[in-house]
């Protein structure tokens, strides 16, 4: 009998094999080589794969195995190793584990998130001098599998034979993983964070994956694959179909449009997204600059990574929100005592009062990129819960004009997050040039459900009634008096960008992969089709009511 | 013995690709030369040919780092690897 066990989606595509589990190379047995020589051997096996890895378009993360080359002849490894093999009863091969591991926790223990990031790519290296030291031969795949693993290293996806690497199936890793990224660069189809997969994997001789619905059924008969190739073939024809749309506008049948814009995390993201359609960005998120540092980032620093969106973003909005710090995620230079519920406490502007300089040191770098870019960015304020909260953010704005001589006035707006914004939706509109829905959070606060509490998972439904009827009483507030947006998941997913148009939301922010399928699902409807349509979404008793009726109709 | 100073303006800093094209070129110098970042632990200079040793400063930018060598060659060696840094190690770096 076959068994489903579901994870996240990583990369798309339907694909079965036989499983292959992959482990970390022993580290008993005999030894053939010296460390040094395993280490200069492992060095050049590095530099090989990263550039198979570069002929494949991926310099990226030919990068990684590149710096990983270096790290497999660093003479403080090495030297920690062999001090290791002379002073403790232990073989070459473990005192080079041992010796990457000590490494790796050193990295992890420093507080920095990139370095944090490195220490999976020391402990790579550590198993692979270690294979060298036994002499044991690369891993290989002898037949079409499904890669099995806990998570998987880029170094080990690209030197199995690719014409054999039908998939990959992890229990950890995420969508943002490198294991994730690289496999949806390759086509290769991918599901992760799949319960006890490795275990459940030993067991059986055919595992298939479904990388669209983040599926793994192991042993699956005969319905199992109809099953699984019928999704395939749905997905890919819908994927082909929306992308068809993704650079035309986001309007319905009718006419009605809407403007269509991208959330990005890193200034990295601005050009991909215009390319790939978005008519601005709608949500810039500044935490990127202010994580994985010992201090704050200086005002310059700031400024040359904001004026770098602004001139990809040529004469197209830009909507820069200020950084939504807090007690989930502390910063060591800034000091938040521990909060019994940090998603209620001193986060974001709540900071201006403790940490004026912060907020001061942001608004000015956005103004001062402005001048440079000579084109106005606009600032959006995170958690804004009344009027003096509004009053605080415009006097913050206006000091730093004082500061920072002829910077074009910008745009200022708020984010709609809070329920309290949200029943002052007609005053706080009146003192802002926009407000944009942060449905993600909002539906947490109006729900009070955490929504990092799986077990609450599924109370997190932004397609909820009272979430769209809170969307509706915003836009009605500010109706005449700002533009309103949305910039939370449920403008990316088609079946929440339908009620939204329907419910006179002016722009949608959302991921660009997004944007093709927005546009498709939007562009079927008219705009008194949509207006009926979340009228009756309002009236409704749940969130599943709600998806039904919308896919029905 | 001898030392330089040197403002990093790559946008990641000493991370990845710079910090690899960095302790390549230290490794051809044949000269050892220790580096030290001012900004976070004045007190701490790792090798300059150890790309974990280097990762491990936590160089950013805007981060300054000195540079120390001795014996023949120092001079050269440390001029070098000044120069490189200023260049941007292969990376283009700006000022707004």
């Amino acid at each position: 009998m076959s068994t489903k066990l579901r994870g996240l989606p990583a990369a798309p595509g339907v694909a079965s094999g036989a499983p292959w589990i992959y482990r970390p190379p022993e580290t008993d047995g005999v030894a053939l080589r010296s460390i040094t020589e395993a280490a200069e051997s492992a060095a050049a096996e590095l530099e090989r794969l990263a550039g198979r890895l570069r002929d494949d378009g991926r310099p990226d993360e030919a990068e990684i195995l590149d710096a990983q080359a270096l790290m497999a002849i660093d003479p403080g490894l090495l030297g920690v190793a062999r001090e290791r093999e002379a002073t403790g009863d232990i073989g070459p091969a473990r005192a080079v584990v041992a010796a990457a591991e000590e490494v790796a926790t050193a990295f992890e223990a420093l507080g920095d998130a990139i370095l944090s990031a490195r220490a999976a790519d020391v402990r790579d290296v550590g198993g692979r001098i270690a294979r060298h030291v036994s002499g044991a031969p690369a891993p290989r795949l002898s037949h079409r599998s499904i890669v099995v693993a806990t998570d998987l290293a880029p170094s080990v996806t690209v030197e199995l034979d690719r014409g054999l690497l039908a998939g990959i199936a992890l229990e950890g890793g995420s969508r943002t993983s490198h294991a994730a990224i690289l496999a949806r660069a390759l086509g290769i189809p991918a599901v992760v964070c799949v319960p006890r997969i490795v275990d459940a994997s030993a067991t059986v001789t055919e595992l298939a994956i479904d990388g669209d619905a983040g599926v793994a059924v192991l042993d699956p008969d005969e319905q199992d694959r109809d099953r699984l190739a019928h999704a395939a073939a749905l997905a890919a024809g819908r994927r082909s179909a929306d992308e068809a749309f993704r650079h035309g506008p986001l309007e319905t049948a009718d006419g009605h449009r809407v403007h269509c814009v991208a959330n990005i995390g890193h200034p990295d993201e601005a050009e991909p997204a215009f390319s790939g359609g978005a008519e601005g960005i709608g949500l810039f998120r500044t935490e990127f600059a202010f994580a994985g540092r010992a201090a704050a980032p200086t005002e310059v620093e700031q400024a040359e990574a904001y004026a770098r969106v602004l001139r990809a973003a040529g004469a197209a909005e830009v909507v820069i929100r200020l950084a939504d710090i807090g007690g989930d995620k502390p910063l060591p230079y800034v000091p938040i005592p521990s909060e019994a519920n940090p998603f209620l406490g001193v986060r974001a502007i709540r900071l201006m009062d403790t940490e004026p300089e912060l907020y001061a040191t942001q608004v000015r770098a956005i103004l001062r990129a402005s001048s440079a870019a000579q084109r106005p960015a606009s600032i959006m304020a995170p958690m804004v819960a009344d009027e003096a909260d509004v009053a605080a953010f415009r006097r913050l704005v206006d000091d730093a004009r004082a500061a920072i001589a002829g910077a074009p006035a910008p745009r200022v707006g708020i984010m709609v997050e809070i329920p309290s914004a949200v029943l002052l939706a007609e005053q706080l509109g009146a003192l802002v040039d926009f407000m944009s829905i942060g449905t993600n959070d909002l539906t947490q606060y109006l729900l009070a459900a955490d929504r990092t509490n799986p077990s609450l998972a599924g109370r997190q439904d932004p397609l909820h009634p009272a979430v769209l009827r809170a969307i509706d009483g915003v836009v009605a507030g500010g109706r005449g008096r700002c533009a309103i947006a949305v910039c939370g998941e449920m403008a990316g997913d088609p079946i929440g960008a339908l009620l939204l148009v329907g419910l006179g939301v002016d722009e949608l922010s959302m991921d660009p992969t997004a944007f093709g399928r927005v546009k498709r699902a939007v562009r079927e409807r008219s705009i008194t089709d949509l207006g009926d349509l979340a009228r009756r979404a309002l009236q409704m008793s749940s969130a599943a009511q709600v998806r039904a009726m919308v896919t029905a109709t | 013995m001898a030392e330089a100073e040197v403002e990093v303006r790559n946008p990641s800093g000493l991370h990845a690709r710079p910090a690899a094209t960095f302790v390549r070129a230290a490794a051809g110098l044949g000269v050892d030369v220790l580096i030290t970042n001012l900004s976070r632990d004045p007190d701490k200079a790792v090798s300059a040919r150890s790309v974990l040793g280097v990762m491990a400063l936590g160089v950013a930018r805007g981060h300054r780092i000195r540079l120390a060598a001795g014996g023949p060659g120092a001079d050269a060696a440390v001029t070098a690897l000044i120069d490189l840094v200023s260049a941007g190690l292969g990376e283009e770096v700006e000022g707004v």
